[in-house]
């Protein structure tokens, strides 16, 4: 099924200027929560700046992978203003090689986690507003010297997030018909589409795929921000934004244009346990026993700043626990196994079974903040009217509209957890069947195990009372 | 039609822009004025003092709020209609709001209940007898579970 064949979504979305016209929406939403982040009450649950980002913008963005596709990175603000610096500075090199996958992006992924725990973002509107300058300024350098959308496919943490994330989406951009492929001689929807211009020169007309997927080779959604160049650039109308089964993609074993093989891509792999593990340390990071645990660790270490404490937390989370278990794993997979590969391989090829279970937290994680403050943009986008305007043109503000009861969103945190658990469970059994068809049971035990253990540790968590601190440490 | 820039400008270009960055991230982390305000001159020379029953308090257990209204000379200030309204730290929760009662010689009390543990502000807001405004911030951080 063909999501751009459908009347009205299908006809906007091959419209040329869909997602310019989405990216406006976001660059408009960013400059008024830059605004009143740095000119606004600097009272966090009053401020555009935290209440869009931390309520709104990262339960939207989860919500919109799951139910369509990486969303945010196709109405992307960033990728719209280093657009508009490009007409300006035209980028002249390649993105290093030796800078190439997916660890430096990694790194600024757990460095932004590390970053909104340390300094309590979600309570500081100007801190917030700096940090979205920060992602843009970033954009803009990094693609007015590397060619192509090197932000996107190396650095963007949001991004590597989304990636991972939009494996487990429901659709996918990919060809219609394999031998018009076949029999294309242009292969304008990796190359871009250019016409003939004054003196010989040629002058591109549409770009083809920034970030190197090239179409007829492009299996799932890892690396791709759905922009829709492709299907802009493509001559012969061949190519579908096509309905999938979410996270089919992660079991296939061919090479994959712009990815290679996922057996042998380390660092997708160590994406794909961060993001798993990530959502843990993240929903922990909110609950009171967390604050127990830095303190006796604090204690433990002589210390009364936080950031060695945090610095333990996400070690420990984040590298020597995912670390311990895929090597306990992959090691006992590997006795039970009559086949057994060696002991990376194992990892690599079971580490993205992870993700749905990884998904499901996030979204329960998130959808918990959308689901109990989705209605306080409405007192907060009135309140910021009468500071920019000194008149209520939007009303109220309507203080007491804040959302559902957290009571009432457990439930629906329980079923996204058990969702995701659920998938990876079976993404569990399906790649023991491919890569251990003589005992797949046996080889799936150890992991379905580690999914477990990953489950009641969500569910342990999200059943803990909350604790929202923002100000000191170990006062 | 697009424009090639020299690559000494392109660089001084990006060098600015870099410079524009780094100072954003720095500014970016605490210490660089990113503290809330405290907004504790809107009632002009009212001083708002402020204790909790018990204290420290804990989530989910009835306490109650005693102002105590000054103004520049230390005379009590009575008579003011006051309300009291509590935010968590962290954006998306539901406020809490309190009745506050007058209890004589500028003293003022308000029960209330945190409903969650940690970082919370209780904003002082009202009229006084003599026709002016007040409005007073109070962080109350660390409330604890029970």
């Amino acid at each position: 099924m063909n999501v751009l064949t459908w009347p009205v979504v299908g006809a906007f979305l091959r419209w040329r200027h869909a997602r310019p016209a989405l990216q406006i929406v976001l660059l408009i939403a960013a400059i008024a929560i830059v605004l009143h982040g740095l000119l606004g009450p600097q009272l966090a649950p009053r401020n555009l700046a935290t209440v869009v980002t931390s309520i709104h913008w990262r339960g939207f963005l989860i919500l919109a992978i799951v139910a369509v596709g990486n969303l945010f990175c196709t109405a992307c603000p960033m990728v719209l203003a280093r657009d508009m610096s490009r007409r300006i500075v035209h980028p002249a090199l390649r993105w290093p090689r030796w800078l190439r996958g997916k660890w430096l992006g990694l790194a600024l992924l757990v460095l932004v986690l590390f970053s909104y725990e340390l300094f309590d973002l979600w309570s500081q509107p100007r801190a917030t507003a700096w940090l979205v300058i920060g992602y843009f300024g970033l954009a803009i350098v990094i693609d007015s010297v590397f060619k192509g959308a090197s932000f996107c496919k190396h650095l963007c943490p949001i991004g590597q997030f989304n990636f991972a994330a939009s494996t487990m989406a429901p659709t996918e951009l990919r060809i219609v018909e394999r031998e018009t492929c076949r029999t294309c001689r242009t292969s304008d929807c990796i190359k871009g589409r250019y016409r003939p211009a004054e003196a010989g020169h040629y002058v591109l007309e549409q770009r083809g795929c920034e970030l190197g997927l090239f179409l007829p080779m492009k299996v799932g959604n890892l690396d791709c921000t759905m922009c829709l160049d492709c299907v802009h650039a493509c001559p012969h109308d061949n190519i579908a934004l096509a309905i999938r089964t979410p996270g089919a993609e992660l079991l296939e074993r061919g090479r994959r244009s712009g990815i290679g093989r996922l057996s042998q891509r380390a660092d997708l792999a160590a994406l794909a346990v961060v993001f798993t593990f990530a959502a843990l340390v993240s929903a922990f990071a909110m609950t009171s026993p967390s604050y127990l645990v830095e303190q006796r660790l604090a204690t433990l270490i002589g210390t009364d700043r936080e950031w060695p404490v945090l610095a333990i937390v996400f070690l420990g989370g984040l590298l020597i626990a995912p670390a311990l278990l895929l090597w306990v794993a992959g090691t006992i997979t590997r006795l039970l196994a009559e086949n057994p590969g060696t002991l990376r391989a194992t990892v690599l090829a079971y580490a993205y079974a992870l993700i749905p279970v990884g998904l499901g937290i996030w979204a329960a994680h998130y959808g918990f903040h959308l689901l109990t403050g989705a209605l306080t943009i409405v007192p907060v986008a009135q309140s910021a009217t009468v500071d920019a305007f000194g008149h209520a043109l939007l009303g109220g503000p309507f203080w007491g509209w804040v959302g559902l009861q957290p009571g009432a969103v457990f439930p629906i945190q329980l079923g996204c957890v058990v969702l995701g658990a659920s998938g990876s469970m079976a993404m569990v059994q399906a790649i023991s069947q491919r890569d251990q068809p003589t005992r797949p049971m046996l080889a799936s035990v150890p992991w379905l195990v580690v999914v477990l253990l990953l489950t009641t540790t969500a569910l342990w968590i999200l059943s803990q009372p909350m604790e929202m601190r923002a100000v000191r440490f170990l006062g | 039609m697009h424009v090639c820039v020299a690559p000494r400008a392109q660089r001084r270009v990006l060098t600015v822009v870099i410079l524009a960055c780094s100072l954003a991230t720095a500014c970016a982390a605490p210490g660089c004025d990113v503290h809330w305000d405290r907004q504790t001159e809107s009632s002009g020379a009212i001083n708002v003092s402020w204790t909790l029953d018990p204290s420290p308090p804990l989530a989910g257990t009835p306490i109650v709020v005693r102002l105590t209204l000054r103004d520049r000379d230390h005379t009590p200030v009575t008579g003011a209609r006051l309300r009291l309204e509590g935010l968590m730290s962290h954006p998306g929760m539901a406020p809490i709001t309190a009745p506050v009662t007058e209890r004589g010689n500028g003293e003022y009390e308000a029960p209330l209940q945190f409903t969650m543990a940690g970082d919370w502000v209780l904003i002082v807001t009202g009229e006084l007898s003599g026709g002016g405004q007040i409005k007073k911030q109070i962080e109350i951080n660390g409330v604890r579970q029970q």
